[in-house]
């Protein structure tokens, strides 16, 4: 049946159809509608292809290609120059030549691709976990009252903490319960004598007797040195701790790291940890935590101005539900931008380290290593060790550098330029 | 003005505190004991035991309850975090371990390296950068424009590292141009007074050295300057893209002023705040050192010391030159934010 001979029925629907569309703008969705704004921007276009590409070739690369670090090496190849046919003196074809041990850089290269990407991806995983999951809670409570629930668990985090530092002083475990207990207590009787001295008194009191009572089994200078240390945190406790504390306390603690410049901080942690792919991951993507805590913090500050959410709170909807229904939803074009963009500057980064020989242990196949192992050969003039390792950093991150530029305009036309 | 000020500085200590305690933290948790590296692998216990004491490596980190047990309350505070801010605030930064030369004398050397290359470097990208961003700005969407835009895309994207590289390889190595790394060739000889080279061979009228500090500078500033010049000519186009929507350029425009006066006169100077604070930024960074430049340039600044000096696991010149960098990167923002409220009258901080 070719399309012609189509029934009466199928033609009426057709028709139908076109109605529809001509008298009602078919429903589209946020997603589709960017979606199809990325297709129509170049940038997005070109950086879907670039990405798109390193992707399926690594992929293919991993899975059908074999390769064995190990055993590559021949030292009869050592640093030969690109070659597109074989010759007597270099029998086999090696497009991006050869290096230093006689490995073809091709395949390195290609193979190189998989550490690389892992490394991104897992970094900006761990930045995005760790640091979206801290900005979310520091811009909520900025605007929100802390419910029961999380003022349970804050004052009990409190507890935990600050009495584990007297317990750890004092060499006794009771302590550490006992101030656990206190801040459930504080918690649970938040009303009670609210903003009043003798709340103060009672919970400042307490600590003062949990800190220094057990600690005079040791020596008097260790009562006293607990004693304070409990009267401190029972006044904590005895304040009624309001959601900007919990806000000042995280974003001060992503300042710390921010004072610190990344690739230094990044080095400074491969260092402690040991070289390796893994402990790159780690460090770059702890290096970029504050990055993602500011970026979601001042998203959920701005969608918690919005109407919708104001309105959501004046008829009574409940935190959590404004929370996951409201806020996340909305702050996810700013994360989805940004973590395209960490993609790329994790990828360089990951290079950075192999490059001063932190990141990939060799003979294992990684890009910046790849410099790294090569660069000193430059001078003997064998451009190509260097060259096609540096191109293909480049490239990847010019990919998703592109990328992030066409979804940044295609999510958020306001940003529009 | 001054109380917003002295509120920040007041509010900055917190973060400096942490800075010093991150910095500590992270020394004593790399593997290795620093005794051990000063004397080598095959000294003796006792004569490692006697260095660990006099670098007080033998104390607890922070606090001592052992001491407090015994009911020694000074004992519980003598610990080695409290004896190196002790030291700090003395203004003490220790001496290198391998070399025991101090760090101070070591930094007044160093440090304007760093500087002299960083200011080079963020001059050129600011002026090309934003050169770049008006001419791209002025012809939206024409060649020009999508050239500069391209161009900047690829400076953000290049690893500096194989960019030092390549050029090494084209200017040092093939064409011979210019020299592959260090600040002077050691033939030379120059007075150093501020160890800012181009200041010191102007200030002594010596030509050669003037112009051999150039050729070594030439390299490694192109090369850190990249990054900041690409940021900044995206800024500075987004941002006067912007202002020329504004009904004050299509008035200007409308009384037949030249253009340049209008993308100069009305469009940049209310588009530059943002430009500013980049730039700010980007010093800051710069000023904090460049350790892949330095390293791959043979450059003798901070960034290259520090590095060398955490693989070489000298503790003192990692913390030293560590928290000199933190603090450099942190008054850097500081002054960005405070320049805000003298470049934009509409800005007030109580």
């Amino acid at each position: 049946m070719t399309q012609m001979e189509s029934t009466p029925q199928e033609a009426g629907k057709i028709v139908g159809e076109d109605l529809r569309t001509f008298a009602l703008r078919e429903h589209r969705s946020l997603w589709s509608d960017a979606w199809r704004r990325l297709l129509a921007s170049p940038t997005g276009r070109i950086g879907m292809a670039i990405v798109a590409f390193f992707v399926v070739a690594t992929l293919l690369t991993h899975f059908f290609w074999e390769y064995n670090p190990a055993t590559d090496l021949d030292y009869s190849l050592k640093l030969k120059a690109p070659n597109l046919t074989a010759t007597e003196e270099v029998p086999s074809i090696h497009p991006f030549g050869t290096d230093k041990l006689g490995r073809d850089i091709l395949r390195r290269v290609a193979h190189g691709g998989w550490n690389s990407l892992r490394v991104g991806l897992v970094a900006v995983g761990i930045s995005l976990l760790v640091g979206g999951l801290l900005g979310l809670v520091a811009g909520f409570y900025e605007t929100m009252p802390l419910d029961q629930t999380a003022r349970m668990m804050l004052y009990v985090l409190i507890g935990l903490l600050l009495g584990g530092l007297v317990a750890w002083v004092a060499g006794q475990i009771i302590q550490v319960v006992a101030f656990v207990l206190l801040g459930g207590i504080a918690a649970y009787f938040s009303d009670l004598w609210t903003g009043q001295p003798r709340r103060l008194a009672l919970f400042g009191g307490a600590g003062l007797l949990i800190g220094a009572v057990p600690a005079l089994f040791t020596s008097l200078a260790m009562a006293l040195v607990c004693g304070l240390l409990g009267l401190a945190i029972g006044l904590t406790l005895g304040l009624s701790l309001r959601g900007p504390v919990v806000s000042t306390i995280i974003m001060r603690t992503m300042d710390v790291i921010l004072a610190f410049p990344g690739i230094l901080l990044a080095i400074a942690i491969v260092a402690m940890l040991g070289p390796g792919l893994d402990k790159g991951m780690i460090a770059i993507g702890f290096v970029g935590i504050p990055v993602y805590a500011r970026l979601v913090r001042s998203s959920v500050l701005a969608v918690m101005q919005e109407e919708y959410v104001v309105a959501g709170l004046a008829v009574g909807v409940g935190q959590r539900r404004i929370l996951f229904r409201h806020v996340v939803p909305n702050t996810l074009s700013p994360i989805i931008v940004q973590s395209t963009m960490g993609l790329a500057s994790a990828i360089l980064w990951a290079g950075a380290l192999g490059f001063l020989g932190l990141g990939a242990i060799p003979p294992e196949p990684e890009w910046g290593a790849m410099l790294g192992d090569s660069y000193r050969y430059l001078t003997t003039g064998a451009w190509w060790a260097v060259v096609f390792p540096g191109l293909a950093i480049m490239l990847s991150v010019l990919g998703f550098n592109l990328l992030g530029d066409g979804l940044r305009d295609a999510l958020d036309p306001r940003l529009r330029a | 003005m001054t109380r917003y000020i002295v509120r920040r500085l007041i509010t900055l200590l917190p973060t400096l505190l942490g800075v010093t305690i991150v910095i500590f933290l992270f020394l004593r948790l790399i593997p290795g004991d620093p005794a051990v590296a000063m004397l080598g692998e095959h000294a003796a216990t006792e004569n490692v035991e006697r260095i660990r004491e006099q670098l007080g490596l033998n104390r607890p980190l922070f606090l001592d309850r052992e001491a407090l047990e015994e009911g020694d309350f000074t004992g519980f505070f003598d610990t080695q975090y409290v004896r190196y801010v002790g030291r700090l605030l003395r203004g003490d930064l220790g001496s290198s371990i391998h070399r025991r030369i101090p760090i101070a004398e070591t930094l007044k050397a160093r440090f304007p390296a760093t500087v002299e290359l960083a200011l080079v470097s963020i001059i050129i990208g600011a002026i090309v950068g934003v050169l770049a961003g008006i001419i791209s700005a002025a012809r939206r969407n024409s060649p020009i424009d999508t050239t500069t835009m391209l161009g900047s895309l690829a400076g953000v994207s290049i690893p500096v590292y194989w960019l030092g590289l390549m050029v090494i390889m084209l200017f040092a190595v093939m064409l011979q141009w210019l020299p592959a790394g260090g600040r002077l060739d050691p033939a030379i000889e120059l007075e150093t007074r501020t160890n800012l080279f181009l200041i010191d061979a102007v200030v002594s009228g010596n030509m050669e050295a003037l112009v051999d500090a150039l050729k070594h500078l030439a390299l490694p500033a192109l090369v850190l300057a990249t990054h900041p010049m690409s940021i900044i000519a995206r800024m500075t186009r987004s941002s006067m893209l912007e202002v020329l929507q504004e009904d004050y350029i299509r008035t200007a425009q409308a009384k037949g002023l030249r253009e340049r006066a209008v993308l100069l006169r009305h469009a940049l100077k209310n588009a530059f705040l943002p430009v500013i604070t980049i730039i700010g930024l980007q010093t800051g960074t710069l000023l904090a050192g460049a350790i892949l430049t330095e390293t791959i340039f043979s450059w003798p600044g901070i960034g290259k010391w520090v590095y060398d000096a955490i693989l070489a696991r000298d503790y003192p010149i990692v913390q030293g030159g560590t928290l000199l960098i933190a603090f450099i990167f942190v008054f850097a923002n500081l002054v960005v934010d405070v320049s805000y409220a003298f470049l934009d009258p509409r800005i007030h901080y109580e």
